[in-house]
């Protein structure tokens, strides 16, 4: 444990060229796909909160299910997806940062839905009310029941922020772990575990959670500032 | 009601540090669990310390055991199929690249960086040439904006003993071209071939690539005498406890190693993985027991044959943990050994 965490610091403090592709690539990859997943995510799950419509229901069960999906099997649909024999072949996208992003956004976007439409479903009557009360049309409605989500949508974001960064099933598939490309801290792990580098393993760990404790400070103090 | 609720939360916190705690430092208690177990046979030295690796070679350099690497670039004309089994025709692949890599893996300067590879990190030469391997002296192109993406399917073998990490950089600035390694046992690596995903493959499991020239996967290149283009070699070496308590290193020959671990039900980590180390691993095996990659095969050993599923490092990590013997590549051993040094 003590050694481990001596190289951890001496690889940060080497600034190790391999060692910040790595973290490039995953800010890269986790970064862009948990906002990509967000702006697709919360239209939609306000609209399945808010509205209510035939086959509401039906759609909420099949975005619950979508939520369980195994990294790897969305990792294996994509990798087949876009292999040189499957359809998208042509776009050239496998073993591609671009490819890993789409892939992160397929598994957490459902995850983004859920958690707005279970926010929104509770408090939509009551806003819907006092909409129609002061006489607003649908656009203003969307803008109050935004505004009211300003806190789940920090809480949201990081949720998908974390599934995202910590997520090596589907990466690791679609992307391929090929170094100086595509390799992330998750892949990067697994890698040196199973050359039984334990130690760089664990070092690359606990840069992977300082990382994430980060981006957790920043936004929650966001969060504060902003809902209050 | 606040105060007991986060009191309740305050201890729940404090039990999922634990937790982190215990886990977080198994792999350091890794280090110090083998030096538990040969405390009781090395009463001599007492002060051997938790850097100790009880694992060591027992078999090595037997005939049975050689290792030999080939080179097979893909064919663009290949039947390659999709996951229903439909054909498709225009997989795109860079042959020209491929070629290139093949044809400078080939030449004087490139066996001359192969054989050469490991004396100086671990003081023994991790891969020799074989004397009959295809020599190329075929002019290599420089890269051009089409070509300069090569995709190298390979094992992890080949990957973790860090040859490619020294071979491709001297070819990568010369020729100005960019190699993408995709590393995964010998069965997926191929498997990722026949996707289309590979312009060339380095393996080391003479059946699987035979099949995969059978297929028509593969082609002869220009100047070569096959598509399965053998060039290099190592051994595998069979490791074990210390102690040896099936006398593996008086055995005759490998074979009869093999055979008095089975005979004795000593623990045997396999790969299990479809690796070229699987591969090997299975062909010495006595042929009465009939264990094959298939897991009903040996449904009956499960007391002591074991199938990890895992890669070369990890599997050697649990052969210390459990005792076990081991079949290995020389170079990820080394690895091996020289990393748990570091470790505790």
């Amino acid at each position: 444990m003590g050694t481990a965490l001596q190289k951890a610091a001496a690889l940060i403090f080497s600034a190790d060229r391999e060692l910040l592709n790595i973290l490039g690539t995953t800010a890269r990859v986790s970064l862009s796909s948990s906002v990509i997943a967000l702006l697709i995510g919360v239209p939609i799950g306000l609209w399945l909160g808010a509205c209510r419509f035939r086959g509401r229901s039906a759609m909420i069960v099949l975005n619950r299910t979508l939520m369980g999906v195994p990294p790897v099997v969305c990792g294996l649909l994509f990798y087949l997806l876009f292999s040189g024999v499957g359809p998208f072949r042509h776009l050239k996208l496998l073993f591609t940062v671009k490819l890993m992003i789409i892939a992160q956004v397929a598994l957490i976007t459902p995850i983004v839905i859920g958690n707005m439409e279970t926010y929104v479903a509770d408090i939509a009557p009551a806003l819907t009310e006092t909409a129609k009360g002061l006489g607003f049309g649908p656009g203003k409605r969307f803008l109050l029941l935004l505004n009211e989500c300003v806190y789940p949508i920090f809480s949201v974001y990081l949720l998908a922020f974390a599934r995202a960064i910590a997520e090596v099933g589907a990466v690791s598939m679609v992307g391929g772990a090929i170094a100086w490309k595509t390799n992330v801290m998750t892949t990067a792990i697994m890698q040196y575990t199973n050359m039984g580098n334990f130690t760089l393993a664990i070092a690359l760990g606990m840069i992977l959670m300082a990382l994430s404790l980060l981006v957790n400070v920043v936004l929650s103090l966001l969060q504060r500032r902003l809902s209050r | 009601m606040k105060r007991t609720v986060s009191l309740l939360l305050c201890l729940i916190m404090l039990l999922a540090l634990c937790a982190c705690g215990g886990q977080t430092a198994a792999p350091a208690a890794e280090t110090t669990a083998p030096s538990a177990a040969p405390v009781e046979e090395t009463a001599a030295q007492p002060e051997a310390d938790a850097l100790v690796v009880d694992t060591v070679i027992l078999k090595e350099a037997d005939d049975n055991m050689i290792n030999t690497y080939s080179l097979l670039a893909v064919n663009p004309e290949a039947p390659f199929a999709d996951a229903d089994g439909n054909a498709v025709s225009d997989v795109a692949l860079n042959t020209v690249g491929a070629e290139a890599l093949i044809n400078w893996l080939l030449s004087e300067e490139g066996e001359q960086a192969a054989a050469n590879y490991g004396f100086d990190d671990y003081g023994e030469y991790l891969f020799y040439l074989k004397d009959d391997r295809p020599v190329s002296d075929a002019e290599i192109p420089q890269a051009t904006e089409d070509t300069k993406l090569i995709r190298l399917s390979t094992t992890t073998s080949v990957n973790d003993s860090g040859l490619l990490g020294y071979l491709l950089p001297m070819f990568e600035e010369k020729y100005g071209y960019e190699v993408e390694v995709y590393s995964a046992g010998t069965g997926k690596a191929i498997a990722n071939a026949k996707m289309g995903n590979a312009d060339l493959i380095l393996v080391h499991s003479k059946k699987q690539e035979e099949a995969f020239v059978e297929d028509g996967f593969s082609y002869v290149l220009e100047g070569m005498p096959s598509e399965r283009l053998s060039y290099m070699y190592n051994y595998f070496v069979l490791c074990g406890p210390s102690d040896d308590p099936a006398g593996v290193k008086d055995a005759e020959d490998v074979l009869a190693a093999f055979r008095s671990i089975a005979d004795g039900k000593y623990c045997f980590i396999s790969r299990g993985d479809g690796s070229g180390t699987h591969t090997k691993e299975l062909a010495l095996w006595p042929e009465e027991l009939g264990i094959t990659a298939e897991p009903e095969s040996f449904a009956d050993y499960t007391d002591w044959y074991v199938s990890a599923n895992a890669g070369m490092g990890a599997c050697l990590v649990m052969a210390e943990q459990m005792h076990a013997y081991i079949l290995t590549d020389k170079a990820t051993f080394l690895t091996f050994v020289a990393n748990d040094g570091v470790m505790a």
